[in-house]
This record gives structure tokens, C-alpha cells and sequence, in this order.
């Protein structure tokens, strides 16, 4: 690869998914993974990770919290596809089947420097009552086969979710080459930590 | 040719009455503008939610525009529908808002609005549900026939959107 003419970019994400809220739900692990489009890839670290399983604090906080690493590096020729971590939670029902407590997604941040996120989490929903019954005695909750979905827009419109949860995560960005390639990806985002203000309802 | 990349998400929903709410979203642009990647329209899930009033969408958006000039900079617009437990489905509010100019990440807050009708209209709406809709989507995001409309506020729809521009010096566009 020319360093005068570079024609491929570099993305370098490490963080953690920090910690979460489900105040209805305890003793929860979570699944990582990464979707990207056709022109990435990974050329280091680990696309995908379980974390252990916590319970909550004792304290007022009732926090969930995993400190569990992400570290991995990508490749692309175009931002088109810019890659997307997907968190499963699970947890134990009461008659210790490991159900499906959320889903959610969110884009890498693009801008290099340290950005802190908390993403809200759902499940999908029965559609009748009578299976939401079978479906909680049986331990066998709507999931999704794949979880990738998702991170994708087509074939969401007639899926029912019920969002219970949230998921903190901290990422810490760097590129290389993007403004070679004349990318302008914006200010560096030095604080990214006390960032933009959050909408309603996501608790800090 | 210029390139900007649109990569972010439509988050949720907050202060609308009615709570099962998806949206159905598009981008338009001007005639100088080629989607070279990426899906222009599209509709989120329904979501009902347990903690707090925000549905949560986190619907993906990731589109890939060239262009030649900067008329018709890209447009998005939304229609907030809700859908109650028989699977009927209701106007809640239309918005729109322009894509951020400026490379970085942005959270965007867009109001909404829906169409009043007459009394008996909005008696009907509050018993049975339903209520006027426009017949053309164009109008949400032209200015050109809104002098006909009576409108009441609607909730705010909450993106977080991030710009990435590419050549946009090479051309002198400061942004």
C-alpha cells in the first residue's frame, strides 16, 4: 500500500460495553458482534465476545456491569457499510431458561477521540396474548434467528418490539488515511465523554 | 464529483399521546444529487415502550450521495404513525428536517405536526380513531401548499446523524 496514494482506510475501535439498566431483569450476559458492509474488513482483533454473567448492584444504581473489551480494527475502501456493533443481552427466567432480555445496535462513531454511548435495548414482541402465555411457560421467547437484523433497515417494518433496557458503551476511535483519501470526518471529539445531550427518557 | 456519506440512526420518539409508534421515513434531494448506495426510504419497527415515554427506533441509516452542486441539499422527512392492539394504524405527526451540512455527528431533534379537521373530524378521530392524512407526502417537506393547512403539534422524533464529506475542499465549499 503507497503511502503517497493510499486506497484503502483504516478504522482502529477499542472500548468496552460498560455497564447496563434493566430494572426489571437480573443476572444478565451479553453477546457482541460486528455488521459491516461488503467493502470492510477485519484485519485485527475480535469481531465477536460473550461477556461473563453480572447481577445487579445492591445500591440505588441498580447497575448491571460487564467492563467487558472490544478491540478490533477494520479495512475499507468506502465508508459506505460502516460497521455497526450488535448487542444480544440474555438472561435466566425463572425456571432457568436463558431468554432474550435486548437487542440494540448502534454505528461506530467516525470522528476519532472518545465517545460514550447508551443505546436502548428491545425485544421482539407475540403477536396474541395466548402466546405470550406458552412462550413464558415454555421459555421459549420471539428471538430473532439472527441477530444481525438488527442492524439493518429493510424487513423491520412489520416486527413489534418492546424496548426495556439500556446498554452503555465506550468507544475509542482512530483512523488513518481517511483525510488522504479526502474524507473530512469532522472536529475530533475531545470530549466526547460530556458530549451532546441525550433525549429524554435515557437515564445518565 | 463531491461525496457525502449520511451514517447514522433514527433514534425514537418522545412527547406523542399515543404510544405503539413506527415511522416511515425518506430523503429527498435536488436534481444534482445521484444515491449511489444505500436504501432512500423506509419504514422503522413498532415499539411499545416499558421504561420511560421514548419508543426507541434505532432504525440504521447509511447512504452514500454524490454530487455536483449544493441546491437540493438532502432532505429527510418522517411520518409518525401509531398502531394500536388490533394492528389499525393512525396518523401521530409528519416532520422533516434538513441533513447537517457540516461533517461530525449531530443529534437532531425534528417537531411534528398533523392535519386538523374540521370539528366533527377531530370529534371522530378522538372517539374512533383515523383523522385527515395529506394526500400528497411532497408537502411535508415544501413549503409551497402549506397556506391551506390547520395543524396541531405532534411529539419530537430524536436522530442522531453523522456527516462524513468527501472532496468538498477540492471544489472550495467550506462546510
Amino acid at each position: 500500500m503507497a503511502a503517497a496514494n493510499p486506497s484503502v482506510f483504516l478504522l482502529m475501535v477499542n472500548g468496552q460495553v460498560e455497564s447496563a439498566q434493566f430494572p426489571e431483569y437480573d443476572d444478565l450476559y451479553c453477546k457482541y458482534c460486528f455488521v459491516y458492509g461488503q467493502d470492510w474488513a477485519p484485519t485485527a482483533g475480535l469481531e465477536e465476545g460473550i461477556s461473563q454473567i453480572t447481577s445487579k448492584s445492591q445500591d440505588v444504581r441498580q447497575l448491571l456491569v460487564w467492563n467487558f473489551p472490544i478491540d478490533v480494527t477494520f479495512k475499507s475502501t468506502n465508508p459506505y457499510g460502516w460497521p455497526q456493533i450488535v448487542l444480544s443481552v440474555y438472561g435466566l427466567d425463572m425456571f432457568g431458561n436463558d431468554v432474550v432480555r435486548g437487542y440494540g445496535a448502534v454505528h461506530v462513531p467516525f470522528s476519532p477521540g472518545r465517545h460514550k454511548r447508551t443505546i436502548p435495548m428491545f425485544v421482539p414482541e407475540s403477536t396474541s396474548k395466548l402466546q405470550k402465555f406458552t412462550s413464558w411457560f415454555m421459555g421459549r421467547r420471539p428471538e430473532y434467528t439472527d441477530p444481525k437484523v438488527v442492524a439493518q433497515g429493510e424487513g423491520r417494518e412489520v416486527t413489534r418490539v418492546r424496548s426495556q433496557g439500556f446498554v452503555t458503551l465506550l468507544f475509542n476511535v482512530v483512523t488513518k488515511d481517511m483525510r488522504k483519501l479526502g474524507y473530512d470526518t469532522g472536529p475530533a471529539d475531545t470530549q466526547g465523554i460530556l458530549g451532546p445531550s441525550l433525549p429524554q427518557g435515557i437515564p445518565r | 464529483m463531491a461525496e457525502v456519506h449520511v451514517i447514522g440512526q433514527i433514534m425514537g420518539a418522545t412527547g406523542f399521546s399515543e404510544s405503539s409508534l413506527f415511522c416511515k421515513w425518506g430523503i429527498h434531494t435536488g436534481v444534482a444529487w445521484k444515491l449511489l448506495s444505500g436504501v432512500r426510504e423506509g419504514q422503522t419497527q413498532v415499539d411499545t415502550p416499558q421504561v420511560g415515554d421514548m419508543a426507541y427506533w434505532s432504525h440504521p441509516i447509511d447512504l452514500h450521495f454524490a454530487t455536483k452542486g449544493l441546491q437540493g441539499w438532502p432532505r429527510l422527512h418522517l411520518q409518525v404513525w401509531s398502531q394500536d392492539s388490533f394492528g389499525r394504524c393512525q396518523l401521530a405527526g409528519y416532520g422533516f428536517c434538513h441533513v447537517p451540512s457540516s461533517p461530525g455527528t449531530h443529534q437532531l431533534d425534528c417537531p411534528t405536526w398533523r392535519p386538523l379537521g374540521s370539528w366533527r373530524e377531530q370529534l371522530a378521530r378522538a372517539f374512533v380513531g383515523g383523522g385527515p392524512q395529506l394526500l400528497h407526502g411532497d408537502t411535508i417537506y415544501s413549503g409551497a401548499d402549506r397556506y391551506r393547512l390547520h395543524t396541531a403539534a405532534g411529539g419530537t422524533v430524536h436522530l442522531e446523524l453523522g456527516l462524513l464529506l468527501r472532496h468538498f475542499d477540492r471544489y472550495g465549499v467550506e462546510c
